[in-house]
């Protein structure tokens, strides 16, 4: 095998050994692998530059942590993933996860007039031709 | 384009649906009483038994003899049938708007499985022109407004399925998508898609009058 042949393998493995070491600021899509059988493709999301750009400075905007059922201001729940305290239902005051990503999402792009909000604006099917087209 | 979204999703929502269930109640219970004031008479024959068996026929595949006379015909119309009404009730998103606006939900099918159930209702729509253009008996019985409400009728599920699949030009197709439910909606009451009023009734009468009076079938 000439040696060239191995570059590609060699690149593969760097990628594979990179993957686990993913964080927020990689994150180019909402992780769909909390539901069961999901529907659609994975939502569009683009961590550090989407909060930089929709200028949110508040972690909590969306990692927020309630107690009595009020909004706890100075904390947050970054650490944890929303399908830790999300299901797969509604529960009382708790959103199902599907409705809690749907309402803090597309809420605030509601709200601010800025923002995707139809579905497919978020569930890409084709997310390069649909990225290299948003740039 | 947040502007044209909410007005679809917003007012224009509530007015479809207004029109469809004011347009609805208005149009049966006029017919109601139409019937109260001129044909007390049918009273006197109207039975559930009769009604229901005549129904329950008509809703059976080839339960009746005019099923039995263009099998095509009958296994386009009730496969179409079932896409029509099932698909918008049971599709996935529609039922994630119903639970983020009013809290309610309930099963829904695969997306899977209502994107073959979209395509067999458009293949239908095919079906149902081709029908009236190429049969002479048909074309003979056919006037604009068939066409008309075949392409209301047909316009949710074509844009739905671009939309889904996010051919074309995305952000378009989603809004003609809700405005063409919008105006299938609004036009249930006041066009011949009144059908899906009135057919529980048509058959109900039919039945009562074929059952109880004339002792005989009526499929
Ligand atoms: C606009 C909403 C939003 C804001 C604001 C936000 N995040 Fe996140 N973040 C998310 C979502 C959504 C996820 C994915 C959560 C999941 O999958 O359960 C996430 C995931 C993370 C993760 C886990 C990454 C991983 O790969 O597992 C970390 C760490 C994180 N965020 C830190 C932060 C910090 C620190 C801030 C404030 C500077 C912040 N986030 C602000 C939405 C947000
Ligand atoms: C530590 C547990 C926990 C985590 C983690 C969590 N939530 Fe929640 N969430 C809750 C609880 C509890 C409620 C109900 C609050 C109440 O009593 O009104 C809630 C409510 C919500 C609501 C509805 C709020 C309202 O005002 O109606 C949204 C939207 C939401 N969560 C989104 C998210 C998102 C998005 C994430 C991940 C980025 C997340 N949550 C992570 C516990 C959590
Ligand atoms: C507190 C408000 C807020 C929340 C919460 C929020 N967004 Fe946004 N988002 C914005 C704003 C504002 C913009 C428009 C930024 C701009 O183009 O100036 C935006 C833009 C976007 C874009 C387009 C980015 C681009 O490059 O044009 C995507 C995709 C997006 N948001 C996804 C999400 C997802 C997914 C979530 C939930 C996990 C989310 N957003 C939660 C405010 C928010
Ligand atoms: C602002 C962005 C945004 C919009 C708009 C949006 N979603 Fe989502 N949706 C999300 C996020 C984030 C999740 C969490 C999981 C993921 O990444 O897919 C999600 C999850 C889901 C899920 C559960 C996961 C799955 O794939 O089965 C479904 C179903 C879904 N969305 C359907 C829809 C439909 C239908 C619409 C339009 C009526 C819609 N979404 C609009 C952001 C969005």
């Amino acid at each position: 095998m000439k040696r060239w042949a191995l570059a590609p393998v060699l690149a593969l493995a760097s990628l594979w050994l990179w993957a686990p070491g993913f964080s927020q600021e990689d994150m180019t899509a909402v992780d769909a692998s909390p539901f069961e059988r999901p529907q659609r493709a994975p939502a569009l999301f683009k961590h550090d530059a989407h909060n930089e750009k929709a200028g949110i400075d508040a972690c909590n905007e969306c990692h927020h942590v309630h107690r009595d059922g009020k909004k706890v201001e100075d904390e947050s729940s970054e650490g944890e993933r929303c399908a830790d305290c999300h299901g797969r239902m509604t529960q009382g005051r708790v959103p199902s996860l599907t409705i809690a990503f749907h309402t803090n999402c597309k809420g605030c792009h509601l709200e601010q007039q800025k923002g995707p909000v139809m579905c497919g604006q978020c569930h890409v099917w084709r997310p390069i031709k649909a990225g290299a087209a948003a740039e | 384009m947040h502007d044209l979204y909410a007005f679809v999703r917003g007012p224009l929502a509530w007015a479809a649906f207004g029109v469809f269930i004011g347009g609805s109640l208005y149009r049966l219970l006029h017919l109601l009483m139409l019937v109260h004031r001129k044909e007390k008479f049918i009273y006197s024959y109207m039975s559930w038994k009769y009604s229901l068996r005549s129904i329950l026929h008509w809703m059976t595949p080839f339960a009746a003899v005019n099923m039995r006379m263009n099998r095509v015909l009958t296994v386009v119309t009730f496969a179409f049938h079932l896409g029509l009404i099932l698909t918008p009730v049971l599709l996935l998103s529609h039922v994630l708007l119903w639970e983020e606006s009013w809290g309610l939900s309930w099963w829904t099918l695969p997306d899977g499985v209502a994107d073959v159930m979209t395509v067999i209702v458009i293949a239908g729509c095919g079906y149902f022109l081709v029908r009236r253009l190429a049969q002479p008996e048909v074309r003979y019985v056919t006037s604009a407004s068939d066409y008309v409400i075949l392409a209301i009728a047909a316009a949710p599920f074509v844009t739905g399925f671009l939309a889904y699949h996010q051919w074309f030009a995305y952000e378009i197709l989603f809004i003609l998508h809700i405005l063409s439910g919008e105006i299938m909606l609004a036009a249930i009451p006041f066009t011949r898609l009144s059908h899906m009023l009135f057919a529980p009734f048509t058959r109900a009468y039919m039945g009562s009058e074929f059952g109880g009076v004339r002792h005989a079938r009526d499929w």
